[in-house]
């Protein structure tokens, strides 16, 4: 039971009628559809920040999950951890984003590991991100890459706080998926402890190419 | 297409509806907002209603509503009235049972000015009538209505009917007491129950869809809607399928939600179900 009324099909405000055609656009969209003007503009900005992009898929599910996990979203962490495992990400890979598995462990690539420490140090830091990571990260991927991977987290956030504060609740879809790979739903509302220990810092590594754009579509409000 | 383009075209009626209020002294079986008695008191603000009027001449609206709940049930109203009036010509719905002599003597100062009261009478005898809409609604009606006729102040009858409800010679008789009573067939108007609110709950009124409706902006204090058929309450709830925008000040954002929407919209498309 979410804290406010999530507008249905039959409710759905005339300027916002397109997103139901489809069926049950889910608990984002039926939260953001009491204010149809709110709705209409921050779709199109959810869709494009966390959506298919330069950045790959792979890293958007880094960004999404991980933020997630570290602000203890329940509805966000068990949505993208379907969403992850959808774009190809490991058990291991999505068990360890989530907190469960330690980050080094699984992750030993310098460019990834680069990109987990930017993750956690703006999903959870206050004031400056140390230098060191801005710059380690800058070794590996394009500026514009860091830009979209910031705002990737930054949305994230947003959602991670309106989706806990709204209390949104998970899918019976989505708890099927997670029950199916062994997962457990809500894991994120009660903390992990391995969420506390960032990834270490990336050894040097060659520059890396961009990251190609995502092979699979990151959909706003997959939870359906 | 700037509004005041679309309301010279006939694409957008020029009409702004507020409203005022949601409580009322009745409690009418197809009551669109669930109004009664008890009705939590929700009501616009009267210096902000001044204010969004004033926008919806500067944007080219030609005409103001104001509805409810029962509006005459605010003491500041024959006040707004007034002020509304001298912005753009006003119309305001009233069940015309809560004229009291005191009330009558401050409704007596909108005769001469560009207001027009629009009174509900939905059967030409009492007991139909009263069945609708409550005990000694008709004859509280039947002696209000030409008194303020004879003052000077402009009324309409609404007549709001199941189709089945209202046979021809009821409909005569309706119309020889309006007469009377010194209401032209002009200023009558007949419509029907709309399946929303209280109404849809007793499973009265016709369905519609709001392309069937004419598009009058109609602001209150939950937003602003497609019409004044938009805000409906249903237990106890406010239905969002004609909400347009939350914001309602200023009033060119819904007027822009609304101008977007009637795009392209013919000229009296929206006649669809008799509601003009």
């Amino acid at each position: 039971m979410s804290l406010v009324e999530l507008i249905d099909a039959d409710g759905a405000p005339l300027l916002l009628r397109d997103l139901y055609a489809g069926g049950d656009p889910g608990p984002i969209v039926g939260a953001l559809a009491q204010v149809p003007e709110l709705c209409e503009v921050a779709l199109p900005f959810i869709g494009k920040a966390l959506g298919a992009s330069a950045v790959s898929a792979r890293y958007k599910e880094f960004a999404i999950l991980r933020t997630s996990a570290l602000l203890s979203c329940r509805y966000c962490v068990d949505a993208h951890t379907v969403v992850a495992l959808d774009c190809g990400l490991t058990l291991d890979e999505v068990r360890a984003l989530r907190g469960e598995l330690v980050l080094d462990d699984v992750f030993a690539r310098p460019e990834e590991r680069a990109v987990l420490a930017w993750i956690d140090a703006v999903a959870t830091g206050t004031g400056p991100v140390p230098a060191e990571l801005g710059a380690e990260l800058a070794r590996h991927v394009a500026d514009h890459i860091i830009v979209e991977l910031t705002v990737t987290i930054g949305t994230t956030m947003l959602l991670n706080r309106m989706a806990t504060a709204l209390e949104l609740p998970t899918s019976p879809d989505t708890l099927q998926r997670l029950a199916a790979v062994g997962l457990a739903a809500g894991a994120a509302a009660s903390g992990s402890s391995s969420l506390a220990s960032p990834p270490s810092p990336a050894s040097p590594a060659s520059l890396a190419a961009p990251a190609s754009p995502g092979e699979t579509p990151v959909a706003v409000g997959a939870d359906r | 297409m700037s509004v005041a383009e679309a309301v010279a075209a006939g694409q957008l009626p020029g009409r702004v509806w507020f409203y005022s209020n949601y409580h009322c002294n009745l409690e009418c079986t197809y009551c669109l907002t669930e109004s009664a008695p008890g009705s939590v008191r929700r009501a616009l603000d009267p210096d902000q209603v001044l204010r969004l009027a004033r926008e919806a001449a500067e944007l080219g609206f030609t005409d103001l509503g104001v509805t409810g709940g029962e509006p005459f049930l605010l003491p500041y109203l024959v006040d707004l009235l007034v002020d509304m009036s001298e912005i753009l010509p006003t119309v305001v719905l009233s069940n015309g049972t809560v004229f009291g002599e005191r009330r009558l003597e401050r409704v007596r100062e909108l005769a001469g000015r560009r207001v027009e009261v629009q009174i509900s009478l939905d059967a030409p005898e009492a007991d139909l009538n009263d069945e609708l809409r409550g005990p000694e609604n008709f004859a509280k009606v039947a002696d209000v209505v030409p008194r303020l006729v004879a003052d000077g102040v402009k009324v309409r009858i609404a007549t709001t009917v199941e189709p089945d409800r209202l046979d021809e010679a009821q409909h005569a008789r309706l119309c020889e007491l309006h007469r009377s009573w010194g209401v032209s067939d002009d200023d009558h108007l007949v419509r029907p129950v709309i399946s929303r609110g209280r109404a849809r709950t007793a499973e009265m009124g016709t369905v519609f869809d709001h392309h069937q409706i004419p598009a009058e902006l109609t602001v209150t204090v939950d937003g602003a809607f497609w019409s004044p058929f938009g805000p409906t309450m249903r237990d106890g709830r406010v239905d969002t399928d004609l909400l347009l925008t939350r914001t309602v000040e200023p009033l060119a954002v819904p007027a822009a939600a609304l101008e977007r929407l009637v795009a392209g919209r013919p000229p009296g498309d929206d006649a669809g179900i008799g509601i003009r």
